[in-house]
């Protein structure tokens, strides 16, 4: 009996060697992300990232830990305050938020390391915080406005050229009974693209003074994009009851043929591009400039990273690795897995028509303004997509909204630079 | 070793290395040092745990309160700015009247309807009412996220369960109704929900407490002719003070709790119209990055629920009512 045990033990013994002797070299490399690597269309990049990263290095224990869209941005935030249990690389739509970390010291700045990675120089600058790089954007969504183009042929109608253009088109498409815009007001955040155009064709970069505090955002080009987007509210071209349908509920809208047009985020390109999601015919393009008064041109993007890695300050003693992941993550190889996205590595191509449409919009960019609720300081993001909302309901002041918005943005940002 | 011996109603206490000690009404106890240690000992765990869990998140919470942090780097300490901020934000104060509200129905509403059915139940049983009960349970089992998800799925215009009901019966008027996109509906909407999912609890809660009334009063109060709602208002109810304090009181903390349905359902709007204490806090803290505002808040709806809790009790005591 005591030999049996004692042979037992050995063997034990021998397999626990033998398993940290074969984990003894390897790095171990966490990384957090909201995407999580399953077999939906949308994760098809991360899934690729996953299997091929751990192919390629073998040398490198990845923990790849999917969380979730909002349960990644919740922990990501709780672990970053507390300081501790950082993950080495974790996913980041860059911006101010990634900026917050690195202000705090808990990014790992790889500006040497990652500055002649080849990319858009539009993904490279959402994951540059004041000159420092940390992290890459291997893939970037611009809005833009998708076109049920089937719906518009049918009717007769084209893809407007101005922005007053689309009252004639929401008149028409309203007396044959099809939802002019579809665009999920209700989740708040999916209205916000909209205006953003809305206010970069009335006052250009009026966006970029007001960040930097030369403007305030209850200022004219501000305020005349929220008149209008109440306007278009009023006069029924987001359906009658904007308030009470999601973003998924406009998605739906879009695939069935019963809305005609939404203006969102690039991401959605796969999507509608999908015979198993769509039998509509779906465009996109640019959103249009004003035909008179205008300052903003249609050349002018509103967008940002689509998926984006950066790196924490727990990852600076396995610097190697965290590159090695960092460009395996900005690699053609990585990203022609992804089916609909616009990708900001070059030599990677379009998997679908609509993409190349978005592609070639984003191409075709002079200047990418980044969401603003993503860019702008998080004391006053939430604030702003809930100011948004409240251009739908018909009895706002918007202009009161506005400046209530503003008096906020004093208080967080500061008062207007003379 | 402290050794007891019982006898009668008192007892004889025989020990070695123990003494006499009075408590505060004069009773006599013994207290055995040598105990001491090993009380200590077993207590230690449990203390250590509420202490790391539970005491100091309180009294960083209150500490935070009182300084501007966004949870990462240096805090500023601003003394009461932040309770000065709240009381003049309209979010808050919007959220504060929104839990006032939603307490105040749900003992008016959920509380009766609880008793209705938990009577009809239990008064009128037969092969349906174990069946019943479950049904009536099951909402509350359901997860928060799941009932809000049927709910979006029973109130969605155009497709959902009322909307397609109504169109089919030629009801276009109900199929035209916004519930959580109209601000005067979405409030109503979301509390119609919580009613569903809420009232589970207090139904069981209440069967049991009404199973435990012994048949024999049921009898006799039925020889007097006492039957249906007579028993119910003359025997039962009286007999329910008790938990439907208990109930109230749930009712009332959960409501100044209240975020995951709201949130989940409109994410506290359209504007501000369903923002809940819990949404504005959440807001704050995980959205804003404004840790100090929402400690604030954290610290309001506690002292809040506290004083509900201690006040209720109170006055049910004062009416004679059991203590707690």
């Amino acid at each position: 009996m005591k030999k049996r045990s004692l042979f037992v033990l050995s063997i034990l013994a021998l397999g626990l060697f033998s398993a940290s002797s074969l984990f003894a070299d390897k790095v171990k490399l966490t990384v957090w992300a909201g995407d999580i690597p399953d077999d939906s269309p949308d994760h098809a990049y991360a899934k690729a990232l996953v299997a091929g990263f751990q192919a390629k290095y073998p040398d490198i224990q990845l923990d790849y830990v999917g969380l979730g869209n909002d349960g990644f941005k919740d922990k990501l935030k709780v672990t970053m305050a507390s300081g501790s249990g950082l993950p080495d690389v974790f996913q980041t739509w860059g911006g101010s938020v990634m900026g917050g970390y690195a202000d705090a010291g808990m990014l790992l700045d790889l500006t040497k390391e990652l500055k002649d990675v080849p990319g858009s120089a539009a993904a490279a600058s959402a994951v540059t915080w004041k000159g420092k790089i940390y992290g890459v954007a291997p893939f970037f969504a611009v809005a833009g406005l998708f076109v049920n183009e089937g719906i518009f042929q049918a009717n007769g109608l084209k893809v407007p050229a101005t922005v007053e253009g689309f009252e004639k088109v929401c008149d028409t498409l309203k007396a044959k009974g099809i939802q002019p815009f579809a665009c999920g007001a209700k989740d708040k955040w999916p209205a916000l693209a909209l205006y953003m155009y809305m206010t970069n064709r009335y006052g250009g970069d009026s966006s970029a003074k007001a960040s930097a505090r030369k403007l305030a955002y209850d200022s004219v080009a501000f305020v005349k994009a929220a008149q209008l987007y109440q306007k278009w509210v009023k006069a029924g071209y987001f359906g009658a009851t904007p308030l009470g349908e999601g973003y998924g509920d406009a998605q739906q809208l879009m695939f069935t043929g019963k809305a005609a047009m939404m203006v969102t985020g690039s991401w959605m390109c796969a999507n509608f591009a999908s015979a198993d999601m769509t039998d509509q015919k779906i465009g996109f393009y640019a959103f249009p400039a004003l035909a008179k008064g205008g300052v903003g041109k249609a050349t002018d993007l509103m967008g940002m990273t689509d998926i984006g890695y950066a790196a924490s300050k727990t990852g600076a003693d396995k610097k190697d690795a965290v590159v090695k992941f960092l460009k395996y993550a900005m690699s053609p190889e990585a990203c022609a897995a992804d089916p609909g996205r616009i990708c900001s590595v070059p030599g990677v191509k379009a998997k679908n028509s609509i993409t190349a449409q978005a592609s070639a919009v984003f191409g075709g960019a002079k200047t990418v303004t980044f969401w603003w609720d993503q860019d702008l300081p998080p004391s006053v993001t939430s604030p702003l997509n809930d100011t948004i909302q409240t251009f739908f309901l018909p009895d706002t002041d918007v202009k009161k909204e506005l400046s209530k918005f503003e008096a906020l943005c004093v208080e967080n940002m500061g008062g207007i630079k003379k | 070793m402290a050794r007891c011996l019982e006898k009668g109603a008192g007892h004889i206490i025989l020990f070695r290395g123990g003494r006499y000690v009075s408590d505060s009404k004069g009773r006599k106890r013994i207290r055995d040092r040598r105990r001491g240690p090993f009380v200590f000992l077993c207590l230690l765990p449990a203390f250590l745990f509420l202490a790391i869990f539970l005491y100091y998140p309180i009294e960083e919470t209150f500490r935070i309160a009182m300084t501007k942090s966004t949870g990462m780097g240096p805090e500023t300490y601003v003394g009461f700015d932040n309770y000065v901020k709240l009381f003049s934000n309209e979010e808050f104060l919007t959220g504060l009247l929104h839990v006032f509200q939603w307490a105040f129905w749900s003992v008016i509403i959920q509380l009766p309807l609880a008793f209705l059915i938990a009577f009809a139940l239990t008064y009128y049983r037969n092969k349906l009412t174990g069946p019943l009960r479950s049904i009536y349970y099951l909402s509350n089992v359901l997860p928060s996220a799941i009932t809000a998800m049927i709910g979006r799925f029973i109130y969605a215009p155009k497709s959902g369960v009322i909307s397609s009901l109504a169109n089919t019966l030629g009801w276009k008027w109900l199929g035209a109704i916004d519930w959580l996109g109209d601000p005067n509906l979405a409030f109503w909407s979301v509390f119609a929900l919580a009613t569903w999912a809420y009232t589970g609890f207090p139904i069981i809660y209440l069967m049991a407490r009404i199973e435990q009334i012994p048949n024999e009063i049921r009898e006799a109060a039925e020889l007097d002719g006492a039957t249906g709602w007579h028993y119910a208002s003359r025997i039962v109810i009286p007999d329910l003070k008790y938990p439907f304090q208990i109930l109230a009181v749930l009712c009332t903390v959960g409501s100044l709790k209240l975020f995951d349905l709201p949130y989940i359902l409109t994410t506290g709007g359209p504007g501000n119209a369903t923002v809940t204490l819990g949404i504005t806090l959440y807001r704050h803290g995980f959205i804003n990055w404004n840790y100090g505002l929402a400690a604030a808040i954290g610290v309001v709806i506690s002292l809040l629920s506290l004083g509900f809790t201690i006040a209720q009790f109170s006055l049910g005591r004062e009416k004679g009512g059991e203590s707690l």
